[in-house]
């Protein structure tokens, strides 16, 4: 019996305009976004390609290993699954340094390639973009007519003269709405995937097919969801045109106005307004640290009469080309720092004696700017916390209040491209800067001549530790994708509850 | 025709859509001049500030005509406009400043000239808030009023055909234009009472504020702007009057019209754009740097050879001061011509747009709302008249001094002279009415145009009707 009712409505919708019109638009906007997508893609990974190959060069290029100081650069590969969802993949910068002297964030990264500012105006559309769009309007549009249609015409009440239980009914039309409504996801989908394989620079591992199959499923959630509004809404309301106007204002309010709007009034919630004094506070730290640099300096037995006043450069070595200070100073993001040191070119044998002194203070330096950083950092980290995760997460959360909200946070999740994604490669970095300062302080490399002289052997950078990033594994992915499909999934069941007692209830 | 217009009128005041539309615009205007009057005096307060620094660095330098020629004006702020709840039109993706840099010295004691330098990274990178479209009116007119008017059509002829009603009013003697115009004309109307009305609402919130004043100007631009909201909207009751005598039931019109929505108003513009964008490859960070460092080290080289031999004192001064001029005007050449690249992508992007009537709209209220692409370009040329100004204020001040040689660019042939602060040019960025109206002028027609095809189509639709 259930069989023969899907039957019948499956070839109800499947012979529709609306079916054919859905169908046709889905795939439309689907594979000339993949295209873009794709190419857009492709660009980005040419530049990072290209930028890590300049990056590698440019640090051989340095004789010292005091000179890494802005030329050790970490890329941040292009996520292939952004075609999918976007997220922050694009908008976060993609080029960090590593230096000992501040601990890499993703506020501190810049871009790195060819990107015209300008072109940020236009909204970037991914393949989740159009299913959050018009799948939703499709579902509704298969829901709004399923029992006011019938109630109209007559049918339901035929129908219910079968003696069918009222949930076969209900549970019949879902079925088949949902199979009707997978057929544009499932041909887009796979469309967008022959085009992903075309290419000769995307390369789609295994585990990216089972990120994807989470995409589609959440995008299943998604779609289920509307379709059981507007059957909700075709329960209450006794006239067809009523009750697609109606799935029409809830769509638009869901979908295009309380995200929008939401986002828009959360910028009047008030924010910490802690920023300028905790930045005095780490200036105040490094500025301590200085003064302390300085005194030890004019009052070191040997090493004073070696600097001038107190100021490291050079220490009167015979050979010394020219000092230079890394430095960071932006308020913004509270990142401030700075680093003396020089660069010998050839040390004069007058000054022979002199250099291991100069050597062992490099030691001093190093390891007391490394604590600096440790100190700053313990405040540092909750500001930028404070400043920028928790208004980014305040919104996320008031999102999830829309559907579309939650398959946008889910897909992200499954993508990796989420805030967790990409903190993931920042940690990353941080770990990275972790073992090189380690691997300095292992081959004692702060205190070697090499630190600031290339006349006795150059720095060897072949021999530092390699950075590499692996996107998390699809456990993880899911993990962090489970909470918003779980809510979905909740909202789904609630919803069917509520339909199947109102139909029950209703008089045909 | 008043009389159909009427009946259609109250036909739509009492019903359920009416209502919604009333509730959804009064909440979505009410939100925007909330969200306008807390943003808004934040906005000219950090201007005004950075205004105030600038000009503080202006009368440090002023200590002498040299450094106030070699540091330049300082960074050139461009103004916050007061319409911004109007079109926010991708602000915060643009740049609010023009600075200029003088860093590229070198040996010989030269220190390189003052030139124009624009910023080339996107100013939101740090910021990892999710994706939003301001809901300001640009967003409100484009998408919710727009969804309005169709829901408010989409049954205006498929609807009473269904109904018998239509048999009914053609029996009477009235052409079937003035049926439609009629129906337009109600439809306008009932769409245009809630808009106002919330229109009403969001001015008296946001004029009542006292940190916030709209000047006579401003209230011009505002009445044009609800023009345009106007025509953009029957736009689409034409289209929804043009479905709704082509369809035969009032539901299929409603989803016809929908999917044409989604994919005009939603996708096409971003697709198109994106698509458009791929088109041309500007010159990349990275090249520009390349560029300006070839031409700065073949400048350098010439400078060299000239220096190989000996020169006279006179001539070596008058070289020197050409060699750093001439510097910073290739310089600034080269960095005019990467922005120009940018520029020329992104205006044939925003022109392929046009095929979406949002894309139009959304184009005419940022030029009358004072912001967005356009208003940025004319920030620009705004940064390049003050920099043209600022260089003559400098030749002219030091042909005034008799001590000096007239040399610009180097210390010793120029005057050094302490300079009046005051009496330095100062930036202002100014917004130009008459400027948007002649920029808008082709957004305009191709609206009007736009309505007039999808007018006719649907009066040959509904002459065309059989009852």
């Amino acid at each position: 019996m259930l069989m023969t009712l899907i039957r019948r409505e499956l070839l109800d919708n499947l012979m529709t305009f609306r079916f054919a019109a859905a169908v046709f638009i889905t795939l439309l906007l689907v594979v000339a976004n993949t295209i873009v997508l794709l190419k857009d893609y492709e660009q980005r990974l040419t530049a990072y390609n290209k930028a890590v190959n300049e990056s590698h060069q440019e640090l051989r290029e340095e004789k010292t290993y005091s000179g890494y100081a802005g030329a050790l650069i970490i890329h941040r590969p292009p996520n292939p699954l952004s075609i999918f969802n976007l997220g922050l993949d694009k908008q976060v910068g993609n080029k960090i340094e590593v230096y000992h002297a501040f601990i890499p964030t993703m506020w501190d990264a810049e871009k790195h390639g060819a990107d015209n500012p300008f072109l940020n105006l236009f909204t970037s559309i991914d393949i989740v973009l159009v299913f959050q769009g018009v799948l939703s309007l499709l579902a509704l549009i298969f829901a709004y007519d399923a029992l006011a249609g019938e109630r109209e015409r007559g049918t339901l009440r035929l129908v219910l003269t079968h003696p069918i239980q009222r949930g076969y009914i209900l549970f019949a039309k879902y079925i088949s709405a949902m199979l009707c409504l997978l057929v544009p996801l499932l041909i887009s989908l796979l469309l967008s995937i022959i085009l992903l394989t075309t290419s000769t620079t995307m390369s789609l591992r295994a585990d990216d097919f089972l990120r994807i199959g989470g995409i589609v499923l959440t995008s299943l959630l998604y779609v289920s969801l509307f379709y059981l509004i507007g059957l909700c809404i075709s329960a209450m309301t006794r006239r067809t045109s009523t009750a697609l106007m109606l799935c029409m204002f809830v769509w638009g309010v869901l979908v295009l106005v309380y995200p929008n709007l939401i986002l828009t009034a959360v910028d009047i919630v008030p924010q910490p307004n802690t920023q300028i004094s905790v930045y005095n506070q780490i200036k105040q730290m490094w500025e301590e640290w200085d003064r302390e640099n300085k005194r030890f300096l004019r009052n070191d037995a040997v090493l004073g009469p070696l600097s001038r006043n107190g100021e490291g450069w050079g220490f009167r070595l015979k050979g010394v080309e020219y000092s230079f200070a890394p430095s960071e100073d932006k308020p913004s993001t509270l990142l401030y720092f700075y680093q003396t040191s020089f660069y010998a070119g050839k040390i004069g044998a007058e000054s022979e004696p002199q250099v291991p002194l100069v050597q062992d203070y490099y030691g001093f330096y190093n390891r007391e700017t490394i604590n600096t950083v440790q100190r700053t950092w313990l405040v540092r980290k909750p500001a930028l916390e404070a400043i920028y995760i928790q208004p980014a997460n305040l919104g996320r959360m008031l999102l999830r209040f829309s559907p579309g909200g939650l398959y946008d946070a889910a897909t992200e999740a499954w993508a990796g491209t989420d805030l967790d994604g990409i903190q993931d490669f920042f940690s990353t970095v941080q770990r990275y800067r972790r073992a090189v300062v380690d691997y300095f302080y292992d081959k004692k490399i702060f205190e070697s001549r090499q630190w600031f002289a290339a006349d006795k052997g150059t720095a060897d950078w072949d021999a530092l530790p390699q950075f590499s990033f692996h996107r998390s594994d699809t456990g993880i992915n899911a993990k962090r994708a489970l909470p918003d499909m779980l809510l979905l999934l909740t909202m789904n069941v609630i919803l069917f509850t509520v339909i199947m007692l109102i139909f029950i209830k209703s008089e045909v | 025709m008043w009389h159909i217009a009427k009946r259609e009128l109250y036909d739509n005041l009492n019903s359920l859509r009416f209502a919604l539309a009333t509730v959804l615009l009064l909440g979505l205007m009410l939100t925007n001049a909330a969200v306008y009057l807390h943003e808004h005096p934040k906005r000219i307060q950090k201007y005004n500030a950075s205004i105030n620094e600038a000009l503080t660095g202006v009368t440090t330098r002023a200590e002498s005509l040299y450094t106030l020629a070699q540091e330049g004006p300082g960074l050139l702020y461009k103004k916050p406009s007061t319409l911004r709840f109007c079109a926010e039109g991708g602000e915060p993706f643009l740049p609010n400043v023009v600075g200029g840099t003088f860093l590229w010295s070198s040996s010989g004691g030269l220190k390189g000239f003052w030139r124009l330098n624009y910023p080339s990274t996107s100013p939101n990178l740090t910021d990892i808030r999710p994706n939003v479209t301001k809901v300001d009116w640009a967003f409100i007119i484009g998408y919710v009023l727009s969804l309005i008017a169709i829901l408010f059509t989409f049954d205006a002829v498929s609807g009473e055909r269904e109904r018998g009603t239509l048999r009914l009013m053609l029996a009477n003697p009235i052409p079937r234009h003035t049926v439609l115009i009629g129906k337009l004309l109600g439809a306008l109307i009932s769409v245009s009472i809630p808009f106002a009305l919330a229109v009403l609402m969001n001015l008296l919130v946001i004029s009542t504020s006292s940190t916030v004043q709209l000047g006579a100007d401003a209230w011009g631009r505002l009445g044009i702007i609800f023009f345009i909201a106007l025509l953009y909207a029957s736009l689409f009751l034409a289209l929804g009057l043009l479905v709704s005598a082509r369809v035969s039931r009032s539901a299929v019109s409603l989803v016809i019209l929908l999917l044409i929505w989604v994919t005009f108003v939603v996708f096409v513009p971003s697709t198109l754009a994106s698509i458009a964008g791929g088109f041309s490859s500007p010159m990349s960070t990275d090249e520009l740097w390349q560029r300006r460092g070839e031409l700065y080290a073949k400048r350098w080289e010439r400078y060299d050879a000239y220096f190989a031999e000996r020169v006279e004192r006179s001539k070596e001064i008058q070289f020197k001061g050409e060699h750093v001029i001439a510097e910073a005007e290739e310089q600034e050449r080269v960095n005019e011509e990467h922005l120009a690249q940018q520029i020329a992508q992104v205006k044939f992007a925003r022109g392929t747009t046009r095929v979406s009537p949002i894309a139009i709209s959304q184009h005419l209220f940022e030029s009358f709302a004072g912001t967005g692409f356009e208003r940025h370009l004319q920030f620009l040329e705004n940064a390049r008249t003050h920099a043209r100004q600022f260089r003559k204020f400098i030749a002219d001040t030091d042909s005034g001094d008799p001590e000096s040689s007239h040399i610009i660019g180097i210390r010793e042939g120029m005057s050094e002279k302490p300079v009046n602060p005051a009496a330095v040019p100062k930036f202002e960025d100014m917004l130009n009415l008459s400027r948007d109206f002649n920029a808008a002028l082709m957004d305009l027609l191709l609206l009007v145009l736009l309505f007039v095809v999808l007018l006719s189509g649907a009066y040959l639709a509904f002459v065309r009707v059989e009852v």
